[in-house]
């Protein structure tokens, strides 16, 4: 077991090490950032003054470099818009980001179990089929048109619902802020919520459902079938329980891309996170910033990866004694 | 479990309706410092309009008026400004104001780390003549040097100074990048950058109020449909800009209203006319070295079609550099070219380039629309027997590009940051040098000995008459020599909810102390 954990976390490093130096590689055709920080007035000198400054006259392997050498002692540089340290700004929008993950996760995997279960239980069901049909819609749009459909039903012609933003928040701690104790702060998580679970949410019914269907035609179901077990009893102890690895899988899979893919969500809806941060950087050519938050994904799916892979471990006892 | 119905409780009363003079307004950019000397662009100046103030500032028609001067004066034969200060100013800290921060911020703003030192470049020293009259001498007449410093903004050198912000710092930042001491209107007092900046009416401010603002908050919204939705139902009281798209649906709705005006910005076309190929174009070599070609892409461009179609009628045909609610508007240039396809296509024969192939780059996300009218434009120069490629890009990849030469025509907007039909001629008329900080933005290389020799004198001469003159002069050239095909003055429009009042002013600042609320 732990031969294994230290073989994955080497080549989890490896991974890490890749993806950066293909980031640095690529930020030279993001664009240049010194016309962002200069005005119109400025003069060809300010310009050359400023790049050597920032050294971004330098070779991108010296710039990687030097990135590699900060981040190793957890410094990564200094944002060129705002100014600040960039793992400050980060640690201040990560809160925004992990509580819209967290929620909209919990939305994806309660429901859709519970749907999966539902459809593959009652598969002929009228609802059911309703279901299924509906769930089409959700794999179908894409984020942001669900994003601003939602805005302008519930915003513009309800009134319900905030159109943008996180409310008011509470800081808990030093540095962690919450929405989920004001009444404006968890009103602003419904509609982002259910904007980026929906896809995770129609995903994992529909494999909970297929999982769900192929156990259920298993001998060992119709043996404990045929031995009058109760039909929940077969249902969630028995076969809901061996549906579950592969669905783990891309639970854990999807938990990553929620937080990843959380940019588009957060565009839409102006969340402060860190998806928005990182739009914000590419616009502006903050180098510093994009590094930084790259480096942060690929280290998540990384160790999301790796955590997946022990937990497959425990649950199938199979796997254990294979590794 | 009694500590969350306590936060709840008392998130509750947070949440209550807001009382009617709280007022929260939606931008594109948050601006992204509180320093007045650091950052020179429209997003960081216009908010800091309302918390800090200049000696001079510009009145609700961009008149130039009154501020921590109550009066300025020539010196001699024109040597210098003498300015005198007002008395009874106090910072938002409770510091007085005196000559002593106006030197402090001269040496601040004039400083090789500060964004904002191009404005002084005409100043050769300036003298505390005692603690409310300072002299400001100029190495040449400056005649319009009180209103080129209008968005020079006076910080508190006691407070900058306690707070290691003696100098400001584009790199890494410092206090002043997230604080702010004015005298203005309004004091900051919260800032969460990319989140929200909280502005509350500072009591102790000189000027009579005309608002009945108690609290604004301004937040970024980057997603236009987003701030637009949120102007909707409400959230916010205003955004800016509109989406052009958008304008006549807004229209038809009561709650929301829709203020358009033009902004000082022209959008012209701009050619490369240096002998040589262009870096990485594939074009044919120079052909817009011969001022045949250039007219003929003024005549074959139909600006009003585009205005028509692409801009929804909301902007207006250009004619020169500068739009004519600018200072030394020439109306003896106020023609713009005439679109007449015929007279395109017999100068196109004339220059010997029918079929001619060359590179239109274009910015993507820069100005309103810009794509759409550069393709329009494409169109336009087929029709008349040329072959452009049309490569438009994010603005962080165009400007780049422009410097290192790489094109044959090119986009271009400009906006005069003092307001004067001096300012584009020394940025996109002289010929490039670097030495005497001429010609910054003209990436194309256009160069006229008459204009050249013009501008110097345009900038000392202080009889308004005969400084119009020289300016009629240089626009004549320009408009003979077709050295930019002027397109259009780029429309301003902003929404309000129905309840707001408001001004707006051509430069695209937003002044709160004009707001109220009904």
């Amino acid at each position: 077991m732990l031969a294994f954990i230290i073989r994955r976390v080497g080549q989890s490093v490896l991974v890490l090490l890749i993806v950066g130096l293909v980031a640095f590689s690529m930020f030279r055709f993001v664009g240049d950032p010194i016309d962002n920080m200069l005005g119109q007035e400025r003069t060809i000198e300010d310009v050359e003054r400023l790049r050597t400054q920032l050294g971004l006259d330098q070779p991108f392997p010296v710039q990687y470099f030097k990135f590699l050498e900060g981040a190793v002692q957890g410094n990564f540089g200094v944002s060129f818009r705002q100014g600040r340290p960039v793992a400050e700004i980060i640690l201040e929008r990560a809160p925004a980001t992990l509580e819209l993950a967290f929620v909209s996760g919990l939305f994806a995997i309660v429901l859709g179990i519970a749907l999966g279960v539902f459809t593959a239980i009652r598969r002929d069901g009228i609802v059911a089929n309703v279901i299924m049909a509906s769930s089409l819609i959700g794999v179908s749009l894409p984020t942001f048109l669900i994003g601003i459909l939602l805005i302008y039903l519930f915003s513009v012609e309800l009134g319900w619902l905030p159109s943008f933003g996180r409310g008011e928040t509470v800081p808990i701690g030093s540095w962690w802020t919450t929405g989920f104790l004001t009444e404006s702060g968890l009103k602003a998580l419904i509609l982002p919520s259910i904007t980026l679970g929906l896809y995770q949410m129609t995903l994992i019914m529909r494999l909970v459902r297929s999982e769900m269907l192929e156990v259920l035609r298993q001998d060992y179901i119709r043996f404990a079938r045929a031995r009058g077990l109760k039909g929940r009893v077969i249902n969630f102890r028995h076969a809901l329980k061996n549906t579950m690895v592969p669905v783990i899988t891309v639970i854990g899979l999807q938990l990553g891309s929620i937080i990843a893919f959380a940019i588009i969500t957060e565009t839409v809806f102006q969340w402060p996170g860190v998806g928005l941060l990182f739009i914000n950087a590419i616009q502006f050519v903050d180098i510093p910033v994009m590094a930084a938050y790259l480096m942060l994904i690929s280290v998540m799916f990384v160790g999301i990866n790796l955590i997946v892979d022990i937990l497959y471990a425990f649950i199938d006892p199979r796997l254990r004694v294979a590794a | 479990m009694h500590r969350l119905t306590t936060a709840i409780a008392f998130s509750a009363s947070l949440a209550l309706p807001a009382a009617a003079e709280d007022f929260t307004w939606a931008v594109t950019t948050d601006p992204q410092t509180m320093d007045p000397h650091a950052v020179n662009s429209a997003p960081v100046l216009g908010f800091l309009n309302n918390v800090y103030e200049g000696l001079v500032r510009r009145g609700k028609d961009m008149t130039v008026e009154p501020a921590l001067a109550t009066s300025w004066e020539p010196i001699g034969n024109g040597e210098g400004w003498r300015f005198t200060l007002r008395q009874g100013v106090t910072f938002q800290d409770g510091a007085e104001f005196n000559a002593d921060d106006v030197i402090f911020s001269y040496e601040r703003a004039s400083n090789e780390a500060s964004d904002t030192r191009s404005w002084f470049a005409p100043v050769s020293e300036v003298v505390k003549v005692d603690d409310f009259t300072v002299d400001f001498m100029t190495s040449a007449p400056n005649p319009i040097f009180p209103g080129s410093i209008a968005n020079w903004m006076i910080m508190d050198s006691g407070w900058t100074e306690a707070n290691n912000a003696a100098l400001p710092d584009k790199e890494s930042g410092n206090f002043a990048t997230l604080n702010a001491n004015g005298t203005g209107a309004f004091r900051v007092t919260a800032r969460e950058p990319g989140l929200r900046t909280v502005l509350e009416p500072f009591e102790g401010w000189w000027g009579d109020v005309e608002h009945n603002i108690t609290k604004a908050t301004l937040t970024p919204i980057q997603n236009p449909a987003t701030a637009l939705a949120a102007l909707l139902s409400g959230d916010v009281d205003f955004i800016n800009p509109v989406p052009i798209q958008d304008v006549a649906r807004l229209q038809g709705n009561s709650d929301v209203r829709v203020i358009q005006g033009i902004e000082a910005r022209v959008i012209m076309l701009g050619f490369d006319q240096q002998a040589g190929p262009a870096e990485g174009g594939g074009g044919t070599t120079d052909i817009f070295l011969n001022p045949k070609a250039r007219e003929a892409v003024a005549k074959a461009v139909n600006v009003p079609a585009i205005l028509q179609t692409i801009m929804r009628g909301n902007a207006e045909v250009a004619s020169q550099l500068v739009s004519p609610a600018m200072r030394g508007y020439s109306e003896a240039a106020a023609a713009p070219y005439a679109f007449d396809q015929e007279a395109a296509k017999a100068l196109v024969a004339e220059a010997g380039i029918e079929g001619a192939t060359f590179d239109l780059k274009c910015p993507n996300n820069r100005y309103l629309n810009d794509e759409a009218v550069c393709q329009a434009i494409t169109a336009m120069l087929a029709q008349v027997g040329l072959n452009p490629t049309l490569d438009a890009m994010p603005v962080q990849n165009y400007w780049p590009e422009l410097r290192a030469d790489n094109f044959d025509m090119y986009l271009l907007g400009w906006s005069p940051g003092t307001f004067d039909a001096e300012h584009p001629i020394r940025f996109l008329a002289s010929t490039p040098n670097e030495e005497k900080k001429l010609g910054s933005w003209n990436f194309g290389g256009f160069s006229n000995a008459r204009v050249d020799e013009l501008l110097p004198m345009i900038q000392s001469e202080i009889d308004d008459a005969k400084r119009q003159a020289m300016l009629d002069e240089v626009a004549g050239i320009l408009q003979d020599e077709v050295a930019y095909v002027p397109l259009y003055v780029q429309p301003l429009v902003w929404g309000a909810r129905s309840h707001v009042e408001l001004t707006q002013r051509p430069d695209n600042f937003f002044i709160l102390r004009w707001v109220t609320v009904n």
